[in-house]
């Protein structure tokens, strides 16, 4: 009797697979702009003073105007208040709701800068321009779990820089070398002929090895008086290629045929070799900053980030074992706007506040459980003494408009709803 | 001659206004939901896995336009037919082999008396010819009870808003019944036009405003389309390689080509060696002409079902209707799949979770998709804001046309057993072109195996 198990496996859509291929958008809105305490109390508008050894991010320029060796090493802590997602229909539909598990990342920074005569500077930074980590709570009922469950980006740069003082101009040009590994999660859907339910059968993970990607940055800061100062500064896009493996972890149907045959179509338990590729943006700012008192200076910065090089993300299983995916994100360039005041209240101490608004390059279309995006409105506030030691501090409250998606690309599928985030970020920099 | 008489009509119309609660605050635009018939063949009526059955009824995609167009859940009313259905619905009862069989026993009609034609007069197997005049036959005598024909009954509720999705039929039967028959499985032109034509006009003129529908191509089912014109190794389920080719099997005319169709129902001749090449341990013998179509008779439908959906697309436009292309449905999920919040569904047969298992039908979650293509298409025409349906549960269960595994011991020659097979053609009134015996319809009220 001819065994008709073949008739299933044919037709055992790749939905499983082709799923894969479906996920949409990949990482959105990622960079990090707080790399330094002192920075992150006005908010990041400090491309125009660039006195502290965090200039290595903010404006290379400032490194010219660096009299003796100084360090610092610090971290920022961001944490989320609310990640939460209510559904709308078509799908998942208004009785969907969703959590992020709590977010609590450090991303550390450490600044060196010396001077080698009066008009040659170097610098050493160390720093995390880009990361994030989207994570949805019950991954085993959380309705986007086919999109993701859980996706991560990290990344490190070094940046050695070389600062040139002509007058008051302080150009300063350095070479980046960014190190970066990604992690994906995802379920993997089929629909049950029993009952033409859809069910998890895997469990995919792909976690990439560390890649590397070169680029470079240059600072211009123009210190014209001692009551202005404008500073410019550009870092270049930086390509890398990751390498990793994936694998999927069978989920059981509950039915011991489909389980079955599920095996024979998916490659379960086995590393399956992956390649994908992110260009990330490159980044222009413009600050200008005004002494409106001996005590008090405003910094009011506009930065530009080219996010269309974030368009499509390719998954590429390298022995075919699972279909490519293709992650359509589409992002905008955009542009941010900061303004930041310090008053030094005493030769020791000093407060500063600032405002961002930080527009989203993710259109509405991108908008998915991988890494939901929005404008943000951010408001800090900070603190530094100068002792033996410096010490900065600083708090950011990072309120996300709320975002809705209720439409989708040209054949992609729909998951509709509407995030609302918000996270609080703190600033500690410590150096001597 | 169908005259309702006048006290019906009024009892009829004030019960229907009783039934309705207060209006819901849908913006339907132009389009008034007040009295909505459906107008149709089983998609209408709402079959899958080849019978009617009230769980899969009560989301017919009419009956999901209602509720998303009007926010009430009653008002609408449908034939429905009680467990196990009218035939008894298909079961999956195994995979590997694979078993398709119907349940045992048979429905029976649950809203014989509504005193009124119901919202719902979509009848399994109804052509366009149909739709117009047909009062008796297969489910006809259920769902029209005698009162005159679809169209009839439809312009005799003075309907507000009408879907019309019809002439699937029209084209069906040729591919069910694998073979091409001008005038008896495949609808010539002229007569298709004549009727379609009357049928909008009709419903029109009776002051309705309306959604059409086109026909998907109905060689792009997973009944035409998933069994492969080759050998397949029992063993290993890949096709045989002979001298780096795969064998072709034996059709009614000769080898098979890459453009022919093996029809869902060649797998009973299949199994007994029938199509295969002695040489490979078959008969030698051809696959009879009922289960194969060749790839000029699937080129004769396809321009048949073109030339369908060119009338209709004309007659959408000439009466202002909201059009729905399922064909181009069909044919992106054919394509690159239908996806859904990072599901892809397919027209892949069982898995796929478009079709049900006769692999003609939707499942209910193909209905539900299927209801939110109307009203997108009935938004944008009458520039209202009617809501999508929420798929949510049509993809993880609760709505589901399909039973539970149970391991069962028979193990039929074919996919479906052949009174699986006469039932579904019986539903869909494909004509009966072998030297069988004829198919005895089931009838209502007793039960049947």
């Amino acid at each position: 009797m001819r065994r008709r198990g073949e008739l299933i496996r044919r037709a055992l859509s790749v939905a499983a697979l082709a799923g894969l291929a479906a996920a949409p958008a990949g990482a959105a809105g990622f960079g990090i702009f707080e790399q330094g305490t002192r920075a992150m109390g006005m908010a990041g508008a400090f491309t125009a003073q660039a006195d502290d050894p965090s200039l290595l991010f903010h404006n290379a320029g400032g490194l010219a105007f660096v009299e003796q060796s100084d360090w610092q090493a610090g971290a920022t802590y961001f944490t989320s208040t609310e990640a939460e997602f209510q559904g709308a229909a078509p799908f998942p539909g208004p009785d969907q709701q969703a959590e992020q598990e709590p977010l609590g990342e450090i991303l550390p920074h450490a600044y060196y800068v010396r001077p080698i005569n009066d008009t040659w500077k170097f610098g050493f930074g160390l720093y995390a321009p880009f990361g994030l980590t989207t994570e949805w709570q019950d991954p085993d009922q959380f309705s986007g779990r086919y999109i993701s469950t859980r996706a991560a980006i990290r990344s490190v740069d070094l940046n050695p820089t070389i600062g040139w003082r002509t007058g008051n101009f302080g150009i300063g040009v350095g070479a980046i070398a960014r190190v970066s590994d990604v992690e994906l999660n995802r379920r993997l859907p089929v629909v049950n002929p029993f009952t033409f339910q859809v069910q998890d059968v895997g469990d995919l993970n792909l976690e990439t090895d560390f890649g590397e990607g070169f680029g470079w940055n240059v600072g211009v800061l123009h210190r014209f008086n001692n009551s202005f100062s404008w500073g410019l500064s550009y870092r270049s896009k930086i390509s890398i290629d990751y390498e990793g493996d994936a694998r999927v972890r069978q989920i059981s149907t509950g039915n011991a045929q489909l389980d079955a045959v599920v095996a024979t179509r998916v490659p379960f338990n086995r590393d399956l070799p992956a390649e994908a590729s992110i260009e990330f943006p490159d980044m222009a700012s413009l600050g200008l900053a005004f002494a409106l008192s001996p005590n008090l200076r405003l910094e009011t910065d506009a930065n530009w980030t080219g996010w269309s090089t974030f368009d499509t993300t390719e998954i590429d299983f390298v022995n075919n074992d699972l279909p490519d995916a293709e992650i359509r994100s589409d992002w905008e360039d955009v542009y941010n706007y900061r303004a930041g005041l310090r008053w030094t209240a005493s030769p020791k101490s000093e407060w500063r506040i600032g405002y961002v608004f930080d527009e989203t390059p993710q259109p509405e279309e991108a908008v998915t459980p991988l890494l939901p995006d929005a404008d943000r409105n951010g408001f800090t506030l900070g603190y530094g003494y100068t002792g033996t030691w410096k010490i900065d501090l600083a708090l950011m409250y990072l309120d996300f408009k709320e975002r809705t998606r209720a439409r989708s690309f040209e054949h992609e599928g729909d998951f509709f709803g509407t995030y609302n985030t918000q996270a609080l970020l703190f600033g500690l920099t410590i150096g001597r | 001659m169908f005259r309702p008489s006048f006290k019906a009509a009024l009892l009829g119309l004030t019960l229907l206004i009783a039934a309705l609660p207060a209006a819901a605050q849908v913006d339907t635009g132009q389009a008034n939901f007040n009295i909505y018939v459906a107008v149709g063949d089983s998609l209408t009526a709402g079959v899958a896995s080849g019978g009617l059955v009230q769980t899969v009824q009560r989301n017919s995609y009419p009956i999901l336009i209602y509720r998303q167009a009007t926010g009430r859940t009653t008002g609408f009313e449908q034939p429905l037919i009680s467990e196990p259905g009218i035939p008894a619905l298909l079961e999956l009862r195994s995979l590997v082999p694979l078993v398709i069989a119907q349940r045992g026993g048979q429905g029976t009609p649950l809203n014989l008396t509504l005193p009124r034609p119901y919202n719902n007069l979509g009848v399994p197997g109804a052509k366009i010819h149909d739709v117009r005049v047909t009062v008796t036959g297969g489910l006809h005598d259920a769902i029209l009870r005698g009162l005159g024909s679809q169209l009839q009954q439809a312009v005799a509720l003075h309907p507000t808003f009408v879907t019309l999705w019809a002439g699937n039929n029209d084209a069906l039967s040729a591919a069910l019944a694998g073979r091409v028959i001008e005038g008896v499985t495949l609808t010539p032109l002229a007569d298709f036009t004549a009727d379609y034509q009357a049928v909008v006009s009709a419903l029109s003129g009776a002051g309705a405003r309306l959604a059409i529908a086109n026909i998907p191509d109905v060689t792009s089912i997973p009944f035409v389309t998933t069994l492969p014109p080759v050998v397949i190794n029992p063993q290993t389920q890949q096709p045989v390689i002979v001298n780096g080719n795969p064998v072709p099997l034996i059709g009614p005319n000769g080898l098979l080509t890459a453009g022919d169709r093996v029809l869902l129902t060649a797998q009973a001749e299949l199994a007994t060696g029938r199509g295969i090449p002695a040489v490979l341990g078959g008969t030698g013998q051809p696959l009879s002409d009922g289960v194969v179509l060749s790839a000029s008779e699937v080129s004769t439908i396809n321009n048949r079902v073109a030339a369908f959906n060119t009338v209709i697309r004309a007659e959408a436009t000439r009466v202002n209707a909201a059009f729905i292309d399922t064909n181009a449905v069909l044919r992106r999920a054919a394509d690159t799949g239908i996806s859904v919040g990072g599901i892809t569904f397919t027209e892949n047969f069982l898995t796929g979770g478009i079709f049900s298992l006769d692999g003609v039908h939707p499942t209910p979650f193909g209905y539900a998709y299927i209801a939110n293509q109307f009203i997108a298409a009935i938004n944008d025409q009458f520039d209202a804001e009617i809501p999508p349906v929420n798929l949510f549960p049509f993809v993880f269960g609760g709505a589901s046309a399909a039973g539970s595994a149970t391991a069962q011991k028979a193990e039929p020659q074919g996919i479906f057993t052949p009174l699986a097979l006469k039932n579904l053609f019986w539903l869909l009134r494909v004509p009966d072109l072998d030297d069988q015996p004829s198919v005895t319809p089931p009838r209502r009220r007793r039960g049947r195996g």
